[in-house]
């Protein structure tokens, strides 16, 4: 896994994590969200020059990634209405259903989430990552199962999100890559 | 369309909000797949009907009845409750969920809103069971408020024994052994003052104050506080 890693984001900026596979990408947006401890070192948040406690970070954090489950016995908008209420965001469904119809997935929302493709789950992921207007967005593998469409959307999440704050993304893939200010990588 | 600009106002939430909303996920989720329900019931129906035909009322003596009845009713509580209990953390393991949750909710508000739902399948459990029991086996109790209170507070300590535990468990790989090996010595004391309140209910000794009731709400107690510090310990790796 990597050691002596140093870098920060600023408020506006994507930056994209690359390396091969193992080298700990994905690990290392688990240590920025506070979901794993590091072994050494540590993340500082600031939030307003703020600093934020790794505790209360969730509140500042929207993750996606391949790993990141929603709940398949629940429908999307079902889905959506819990996380709005655990992160304490008012929950509107009139709202809720103009988010779904701009990731494509209005039509669904009445669906529980066990018949969904992987494409669609993954809209639906970013739908739900963005519930909160985290401050630092993580993308572990935005585009992965995701058609043209659904990459216009990253695209999109990517590009409003620097009006917001920060992005991280995890991946390999160069048209990802490019949404990036800048690129760590990891193998190297 | 700009990510963000569809929520009209985000607020702060609570404890008590997070719980709730994790609360109500658990039982609607529940409600769907039946995972929990299906088996505590089916080990408490089996079990109820095996031990009414096997050795039902005609077969124990009637000074041993109220001990043995209590016994036998609180061994069907609890390993009901083993059987199907240990899901609530588990299921988000399995389902890969578990990090979306830390994520999303503070880990007291998760371990109250898993609490109360484990509380409500036992309430539900409870409801089902004793008054089965009691017809089946023709159970005579004397003091039918010290019992109800009996039933009660143990099955409340009952939950929030498991309910830790469930949580202790979720990460390990063989659950199933784990979860009834670290219950059983942490609700042995729990079901003896179950079974002493519910013998004492049944042969009408009142005695002052229920002392087996507060015994009872005061291992509830600790055990709920004690969750609440260690929860977030277990939680956060």
């Amino acid at each position: 896994m990597f050691k002596d890693i140093s870098f920060e984001v600023h408020p506006g900026e994507v930056l994209a994590v690359a390396g091969w596979n193992g080298s700990g990408k994905s690990t290392l947006l688990r240590i920025i969200a506070g979901l794993v401890r590091p072994s050494r070192g540590q993340v500082d948040m600031f939030v307003e020059d703020r600093p934020i406690p790794r505790e209360s970070r969730r509140r500042f954090v929207g993750m996606v990634a391949p790993a990141l489950a929603l709940y398949d016995e629940l429908t999307a908008l079902e889905n959506m209405e819990f996380f709005c209420r655990v992160r304490g965001v008012s929950y509107n469904r009139k709202s809720c259903l103009s988010m779904m119809q701009w990731v494509g997935l209005a039509e669904n929302a009445g669906k529980q989430c066990r018949n969904y493709s992987s494409g669609m789950k993954q809209r639906l992921k970013l739908v739900q990552a963005l519930l909160h207007k985290p401050q630092l967005l993580l993308l572990d593998e935005p585009g992965c199962n995701l058609d043209a469409k659904g990459m216009k959307i990253v695209e999109e999440v990517i590009s409003a999100q620097r009006q917001l704050g920060m992005t991280v993304i995890a991946s390999n893939e160069k048209r990802e890559l490019d949404y990036a200010d800048r690129v760590i990588n990891l193998s190297e | 369309m700009k990510n963000g600009s569809w929520i009209t106002q985000t607020g702060s939430s609570t404890y008590l909000s997070e719980a709730t909303a994790i609360w109500l996920r658990d039982l609607r989720g529940e409600f769907r797949t039946r995972y929990a329900v299906n088996a505590i019931l089916m080990f408490a129906v089996t079990t109820l009907v095996a031990v009414s035909f096997s050795i039902g009322s005609f077969r124990i003596g009637e000074a041993e009845q109220p001990f043995l009845y209590a016994v036998l009713l609180w061994i069907i509580l609890v390993f009901s409750a083993l059987s199907g209990l240990s899901r609530s953390f588990v299921k988000e393991e399995e389902a890969g969920t578990m990090d979306v949750l830390k994520l999303s909710a503070r880990p007291q508000a998760v371990f109250l809103g898993k609490l109360w739902f484990n509380l409500t399948l036992l309430g539900a459990l409870e409801l089902i069971v004793v008054p089965s029991f009691i017809l089946l086996m023709n159970y005579e109790i004397k003091h039918p408020g010290l019992f109800t209170a009996m039933v009660i507070t143990g099955g409340f300590g009952l939950g929030a024994g498991t309910t830790i535990v469930a949580a202790m468990i979720a990460q390990a790989s063989a659950r199933g052994a784990l979860f009834s090996v670290l219950s059983f010595p942490l609700l042995l004391p729990l079901m003896i003052t179950a079974i002493k309140g519910c013998e004492k209910a049944a042969v009408g000794m009142n005695g002052t104050g229920w002392p087996e009731v507060r015994i009872a709400v005061a291992y509830s107690t600790v055990m709920i506080i004690m969750s609440l510090f260690l929860f977030p310990l277990i939680w956060d790796e």
